[in-house]
């Protein structure tokens, strides 16, 4: 079994706390060594005592990403990357071999990315902008749910922080091996701490640090919305709004937005809000959607997620207490179960489809980590209403002044305007707000003329 | 039949072996089921219990006959628990356990947790902790026994006991709530407290809890002066991982001895034992052997062996509280005595290390 321990600048701290991570079939998978508050409190420190705020070479990073996506680190392959994280998370091979190549374009973006981000520096010839860290110590408090959110924490490196990084209780893999290959192109290694740990060493960090970042459910962010100094990514709740014709192409669309990666990002559709007939719009999507594959994790083709036996049980509750309230139009076209037991000890969630009665039912924007989709009436006298909060609002509309109200609307995060996806990776474009304007403190530099 | 008078133990007069704790257990059931000596709170439940205690109890594998009754002592009123053959004269105190969850639970305290206290001073004397000079007791104090305990350790070489109150039901009720910020702040102020003692006084010793030594460490002015003047630190209250433990010993604290004490208002005292080369444990809890017996037991209640956990079981047999067969909520790791001597050990009470993984049941993130 392969063993895990914290790093603190480039040394391994094997702990005396230890947990097994079982994998999506309960096998287990990896030896844990866990960072307790003291160890956190040490791994602190640590960084903040060589904390410069001096950015590394920018070679530095381009190596980094080329090194992720194809060498081997600490002994392990591209390949035994992806089968680990496949085994710990249950996501797709497809997803997480993308994932390897994605992060390797979004870390080399990084230049790009700043650029794009920022504005110009030099004002006039004796007024300029320099930008520099905002604090020395950064904190990362990760989730299983995709590889690619730990992109996150590279690019406070990039700027000159230090990061200490806390792993998803699921996928120690990602970050280990980004860690591995950042400290293998010469990241500075008191630059960085890897703090596999307890829940409770999450917020202890994030208290800790200078700038933080933490991605998890409504129950793990909300302690942190209205905290300045973190940034949070909760549940992306992105929808659709379908006041066009339902066409194939519009159908192939929105099969594509909610199961594309298995479902598993935060920019998967989770609701469609419609001017055409509900059943109807939510039967065909059920339809559309039942035909995504059904195959294990590990085959190259695959697209959906597997759970293991107590998420899959979670899942299976959570169902049939919407289908209380909801109509549901898959489960028919799945027989008895949407949750597929493929006899490893692992269940695959099929895509579920529900039809509301109303746009502002509750379970409109509820957001699962499988392709899960709520449809529900919208008429233009709901107006923006229903479409928000929604990391990504998908507007299928002739209507310009609903489009109007999304971008006035602080909660929608990003638009896509017609059958268009949003996610692919061009530097400056915002994922949550300007990341690099919360990384980075603005300060006036004047010089003397001549 | 006729009953011998039960005369109470000696002070200093500790079981040495099975054989003797038996007779102990013998002796002292007969002194709490004797109408001159027993309590009213055990000679009331006498006819209840199904057998006769004056009789059937041969030893200390009979204690688990008797009820647990520990969760009367929420509303027995405490004088009923004072056995009748108590010297006259003789002063008890009240003391209630954590109350963290529902009612506390009352004990009465004459002049034995003194008793258990010289003997537990020993063991801190053992582990190299200072026996002269002053101590800081910052954690609960109030109606929670371990600060009047504490005071027994510093007190008999004319040492001074300073204390910083500790309400740990305010904190439970503070985190309970999600008021997080309130219990940083309430704790900020208890550290305040503690850095005005330590500044001003010549304390050698400090005993505290797991979380408060974290926060002393989160705290660079504290952590310098307790670094720089404290030679020993006696941590009780909640557990400590093991990496904790090696993290406090290595790492924050390494010229301070370091001592852990297991316990409660009920049971009393359990402190860590002196490592011997066979120990694999670092950290194992030792009961006051002359009066108390901690099982760790299967869900079955038979007795788990060396090496495996249990859920501890408390058996306090002295001639003031009498508390058989009390399960506590504690698990913990049977160990075997140790090569000096002694009684089974406890070691990783609790388990504090755990991988968790959120039911991620709402939202991909």
């Amino acid at each position: 079994m392969l063993t895990i321990d914290p790093f603190v600048a480039g040394e391994s701290r094997p702990s005396a706390d230890r947990g097994v991570l079982a994998d999506v079939h309960g096998e287990p998978l990896a030896d844990v060594g866990l960072a307790p508050r003291l160890a956190a409190q040490a791994a602190v420190n640590r960084l903040r005592r060589s904390a410069d705020g001096l950015p590394p070479e920018p070679e530095v990073f381009r190596t980094a990403a080329r090194l992720f996506a194809t060498a081997e680190l600490d002994g392990e392959s591209a390949d035994a990357y992806v089968h680990r994280t496949v085994r710990g998370t249950g996501l797709a091979s497809t997803t997480v071999r993308r994932a390897l190549t994605d992060m390797a374009t979004e870390i080399e973006e990084l230049p790009a990315t700043a650029a794009a981000d920022l504005p110009a520096a030099q004002l006039r010839p004796t007024h300029r902008v320099h930008r520099a860290p905002s604090g020395r110590v950064f904190t990362a408090v990760m989730a299983s749910n995709h590889p690619l959110p730990h992109a996150s924490w590279v690019q406070p490196l990039y700027h000159g922080y230090s990061v200490a990084v806390r792993p998803g209780s699921r996928d120690p893999f990602t970050p280990r091996r980004l860690a591995a290959a950042l400290l293998s192109a010469g990241l500075p290694p008191e630059k960085l701490a890897f703090l596999p740990s307890p829940h409770a060493v999450g917020s202890f960090l994030l208290n800790a640090a200078d700038r933080g970042i933490i991605y998890g459910n409504e129950q793990a962010v909300s302690t942190w919305t209205d905290h300045a100094r973190v940034a949070t990514r909760g549940p992306g709740r992105s929808r659709a709004l379908l006041d066009v014709p339902l066409t194939d192409a519009l159908l192939d669309h929105l099969t594509t937005s909610a199961a594309f990666d298995g479902g598993t990002r935060c920019t998967n559709l989770s609701a469609v809000l419609t001017s055409n007939a509900v059943h109807d719009t939510a039967a065909a999507l059920a339809e559309r959607l039942a035909r995504v594959p059904v195959l294990p994790v590990a085959e190259p083709e695959s697209v959906l997620l597997a759970v293991g036996r107590e998420r899959a049980d979670a899942l299976r509750r959570q169902m049939a207490k919407l289908a209380t309230e909801l109509t549901d139009h898959s489960s028919p076209l799945y027989g008895d179960d949407f949750l597929v037991d493929l006899g490893d000890g692992s269940f695959l969630p099929r895509p579920m489809v529900l039809a509301a009665d109303r746009a502002d039912h509750p379970a409109v924007g509820t957001e699962l980590a499988f392709p899960f989709v709520v449809v529900a009436p919208w008429s233009p006298a709901d107006g923006i209403a229903p479409l928000r909060p929604s990391l990504v609002l998908n507007l299928l509309t002739d209507n310009a002044a609903i489009t109007g109200q999304a971008l006035l609307d602080p909660s929608v995060r990003k638009i896509t305007d017609g059958a268009v996806l949003p996610w692919d990776l061009v530097p400056g474009m915002p994922h949550d707000g300007n990341y690099t304007e919360f990384l980075l403190d603005a300060k006036g530099v004047v010089t003397p003329a001549g | 039949m006729t009953i011998t008078p039960a005369q109470p133990p000696g002070p200093h007069r500790p079981p040495s072996g099975q054989a003797d704790f038996d007779a102990h257990v013998r002796a002292m059931t007969a002194w709490h089921f004797d109408d001159r000596t027993g309590s009213p709170f055990w000679l009331a439940r006498r006819s209840q219990l199904g057998f006769d205690p004056l009789t059937d109890v041969t030893g200390a594998p009979d204690l688990v006959r008797f009820p647990d009754v520990s969760r009367e002592l929420r509303t027995t009123p405490a004088a009923d628990l004072i056995p009748r053959g108590a010297a006259p004269g003789q002063v008890f105190r009240v003391y209630e356990s954590g109350g963290t969850t529902g009612a506390p639970k009352r004990i009465v305290d004459g002049a034995y947790r003194s008793r258990m206290g010289v003997w537990t001073r020993q063991r801190l004397t053992d582990h190299g902790v200072p026996e002269t000079g002053d101590w800081l007791h910052l954690g609960p104090t109030g109606p929670h026994v371990v600060a009047f305990d504490t005071s027994r350790y510093a007190e008999p070489a004319g040492g001074l006991c300073y204390t910083v109150d500790l309400d740990p039901r305010w904190v439970k009720r503070l985190l309970g709530s999600g008021r997080q910020q309130e219990a940083d702040d309430y704790i900020d102020h208890l550290l305040d407290q503690a850095r005005e003692i330590l500044l001003s006084q010549p304390v050698r010793v400090l005993s505290t809890t797991p979380p408060l030594i974290e926060a002393i460490c989160a705290r660079p002015d504290l952590y310098e002066l307790v670094a720089s003047r404290i030679e020993a630190i006696i941590w009780a209250g909640t557990s400590f991982s093991p990496e904790s433990l090696r993290l406090v010993q290595e790492d924050f604290f390494p010229t301070a001895r370091l001592v852990g004490i297991y316990g409660n208002s009920l049971m009393g005292v359990a402190p860590q034992r002196v490592r011997t080369p066979e120990d694999t444990h670092p950290c194992v809890f030792e009961p006051f052997a002359e009066t108390t017996r901690l099982d760790l037991v299967d869900e079955d209640g038979r007795q788990v062996g060396y090496g495996e956990r249990g859920r501890v079981r408390v058996n306090l047999v002295s001639e003031e509280m009498f508390l058989p067969n009390v399960l506590e909520r504690d698990t913990a790791v049977r160990v075997r005595p140790s090569s000096d001597g002694g009684v089974d050990g406890l070691a990783e009470v609790a388990s504090v290390a755990t991988y968790e993984d959120a039911d991620v049941v709402e939202g991909v993130y």
